[in-house]
């Protein structure tokens, strides 16, 4: 049935309908995708096409005027607001969905808890073995993003604190991590939240943002939505000046029950009221 | 057999040929250490056809050409430096195998922890003033105080260079060599180039902004061959330096609303230049037996405007577009008197499009076809105006390279 759905979704689009192009993040590709397929089945007549590349490439091409939405892992940057408005670009910054970031290892490494600190030394490559921090004595692996990520931004300016570990596999995305952490007795990696269910051969691990605080688990939900887990950050969606027509319609249908659910389904923690309150300011 | 002059040119080959080769393999060498490295190339070929009153049967010039060939090798060695190196590889005639290349970058890029959105820039780099960096080349001619020399698009330099907060605009100061990128050998002076660049976009869609350099050169390149008689019947024979005070000013805007975008730029640049001479005192029979050193100083103002309105329609595929340049230049001729030169001043305008056919972003390639006429009327009302065609193909690739993974 839904397969039928969908094709009579194309078809309409292509006779008649719409098409809403979203490039960016690849953290949120398979998210808004989902978000993108449950819109078409309430409006038939839009489609909602999603690519990936990453953050910056996303906000690019909406800085050039070649897609209406980019979605973005990390905030606009001054230099590419600054391009934004030369051009003539009103970027409008709407967040759709809260995400945690899971440091992972492989399920065999005894290492269950990290502080902040401890995970920024690693990253950086002060802490070289996982028997510095009560682990086996094995080497550690480094696992991230490429730089052209949202994530790997995000990570470098809130845990690392400085530069990233030369020695760091920046691998394409999310997924390449996991199954590197997976393979590697060693490795250590941090990826979305959605990309740590029900995985086995990795594990993530608690994290606290201090020794003497509480260690939480990026699984604990009342945690996350209570925003004691400290490695949670936005997820945005970009479009060139307020919403309008089939771009709100889906941008309202995603800040709505049934795209906040998908957002849960996918993984992915839904708006806190403070983000929901600017949204609403933003769509008025 | 090469004539002598054809002979410089295959050496200078040569050595360009071992030098690609030398930055070749340092782009395969550094590729391998972590972080990203970037291969890219960007050429433009061009066939030209100029000639007066739109008689282009009968063309001054008809040539193809490779104007640009920019090869790029670039590393982000981490987050926070970043080092790069172009060479341009294009058409010359001046050589033997009719092509050359010359280094056109070839800087390192720090950015400053302590100063968010700044970065600190040493080596051959851009130099920015007036539109030369707005111009991304919509219009295939040069922009106009490129065009007329008034200053390098690129030269060896110590730059901060930043961003300002919210998307306000940016913000460029630097020390620069001042002689530009082509001179980095016995006509480089110790006196530095100032510069300042700022941009403003107050409301979006709108930016307004200015440019400032000034420059003191006391060794210029200056021709000696020139000898004879001056005004009052003594003989004289030019020194081979001259020393140049220069002052350019560029109040610039852009506007930017959906598709149509309107670029202009105002350019001021004012220069004196004092050169010596030999006075000399010769026999009857001709032979010199005495020469004095002299110096004389003559002061330069030149000013123009240069508009480039742009619509892009299609998808971004289609852009057509006007241009309108004035170009005045005056110089002092008698006592204080300054007077246009009407030979070197002119108004210049025209028209053209461009067709995308695939946009370039990073890591992929871009092709575009670009059509322009360029009418030059020189103010001096007797000459005729000249008209240049543009036929121009552009293409542009580039290559990330990563660390292979283990």
């Amino acid at each position: 049935m839904k397969k039928v759905i969908t094709t009579f979704a194309v078809l309409t689009t292509l006779l008649f309908g719409v098409e809403i192009m979203i490039k960016g993040s690849d953290t949120m590709l398979n998210l808004v995708q989902r978000l993108g397929e449950a819109f078409s089945t309430v409006q038939p007549d839009v489609t909602v096409s999603v690519t990936g590349g990453g953050s910056g490439v996303g906000i690019n091409a909406m800085i050039n005027r070649e897609v209406p939405v980019a979605m973005a892992s990390r905030a606009m940057k001054s230099k590419e607001l600054s391009q934004a408005r030369s051009n003539g670009v009103n970027p409008v910054e709407i967040v759709i969905a809260l995400d945690g970031l899971s440091v992972i290892v492989n399920s065999k490494n005894q290492v269950s808890k990290l502080t902040i600190d401890q995970i920024g030394a690693i990253y950086r490559g002060e802490i070289t073995n996982w028997n510095q921090i009560g682990g086996p004595n094995k080497k550690i692996v480094l696992y991230g993003r490429q730089p052209n990520s949202g994530t790997f931004v995000f990570f470098r300016d809130e845990v690392v604190k400085g530069e990233y570990s030369t020695s760091m596999r920046q691998m394409n995305g999310n997924a390449q991590i996991v199954e590197g952490v997976k393979a590697d007795e060693g490795g250590i990696g941090y990826v979305g939240l959605g990309y740590i269910k029900d995985i086995e051969g990795i594990k993530p691990v608690a994290i606290a943002r201090k020794p003497a605080e509480e260690f939480v688990s990026p699984k604990d939900e009342k945690a996350l939505k209570s925003g004691a887990y400290p490695l949670t950050r936005p997820l945005f969606l970009y479009t060139n000046g307020k919403p309008k027509g089939a771009v709100r319609d889906f941008i309202t249908f995603i800040l709505g029950n049934s795209g906040q659910q998908i957002v849960e389904t996918e993984g992915y923690l839904p708006v806190t009221q403070n983000y929901a309150d600017r949204n609403q300011q933003i769509l008025q | 057999m090469l004539n002598p002059k054809q002979k410089k040119g295959a050496t200078l080959s040569n050595k360009n040929i071992l030098i690609l080769l030398v930055a070749l393999f340092a782009t395969i060498v550094i590729a391998q250490e972590p972080g990203e490295s970037e291969l890219e190339h960007n050429g433009w070929f061009r066939y030209t056809n100029t000639s007066t009153s739109l008689k282009i049967t009968e063309p001054s010039v008809s040539r193809f050409a490779l104007e640009r060939g920019y090869l790029r090798f670039s590393h982000r060695w981490s987050p926070l430096f970043f080092t790069k190196m172009t060479v341009d590889i294009f058409s010359s005639d001046k050589y033997a195998d009719g092509a050359t290349v010359r280094l056109k970058e070839a800087y390192a890029d720090i950015s400053l922890p302590f100063i968010k959105d700044f970065n600190l820039t040493a080596g051959l780099q851009k130099h920015y003033f007036g539109l030369i960096y707005s111009w991304d080349y919509t219009h295939p001619d040069k922009e106009l105080g490129d065009d007329r020399g008034i200053y390098s698009s690129a030269d060896y330099g110590v730059t901060l260079n930043g961003f300002l907060p919210g998307g306000l605009g940016e913000l460029q100061l630097g020390v620069y060599n001042g002689e530009g990128y082509k001179y980095a050998g016995k006509y480089v002076n110790t006196a530095p180039e100032l510069l300042a660049n700022l941009r403003l976009t107050p409301i979006t869609g709108i930016t307004i902004g200015a440019s400032v350099f000034s420059n003191s050169r006391d060794n210029a390149p200056y021709k000696n061959d020139k000898k004879g008689r001056d005004a009052s019947g003594k003989y004289f024979m030019n020194a081979d330096t001259a020393n140049i005070n220069r002052l350019a000013f560029a109040p610039m805007a852009k506007v930017a609303f959906g598709p149509v975008s309107i670029l202009g730029e105002y350019i001021g640049y004012n220069y004196t230049r004092s050169y010596t001479y030999y006075e000399l005192t010769r026999d009857t029979a001709g032979n010199v037996v005495d020469s004095t050193l002299k110096e004389k100083t003559k002061k330069y103002q030149l000013s123009g405007i240069d508009f480039l309105p742009v619509i892009t329609i299609l998808g971004r595929k289609l852009e057509l577009y006007g241009r309108l340049s004035l170009w005045n230049h005056t110089e002092q001729k008698s006592g204080d008197t300054m007077e246009l030169n009407k030979d070197r001043s002119f108004i210049r305008y025209g028209a053209g499009f461009n067709y995308h056919l695939i946009r370039r972003e990073k890591g992929k390639p871009g092709l575009a076809f670009q059509f322009a006429w360029i009418r030059t009327q020189p103010k001096k009302e007797e000459t005729k105006p000249t008209d240049t065609f543009m036929a121009q193909m552009r293409f542009e690739w580039s290559s990330l390279i990563k660390k292979p993974e283990l």
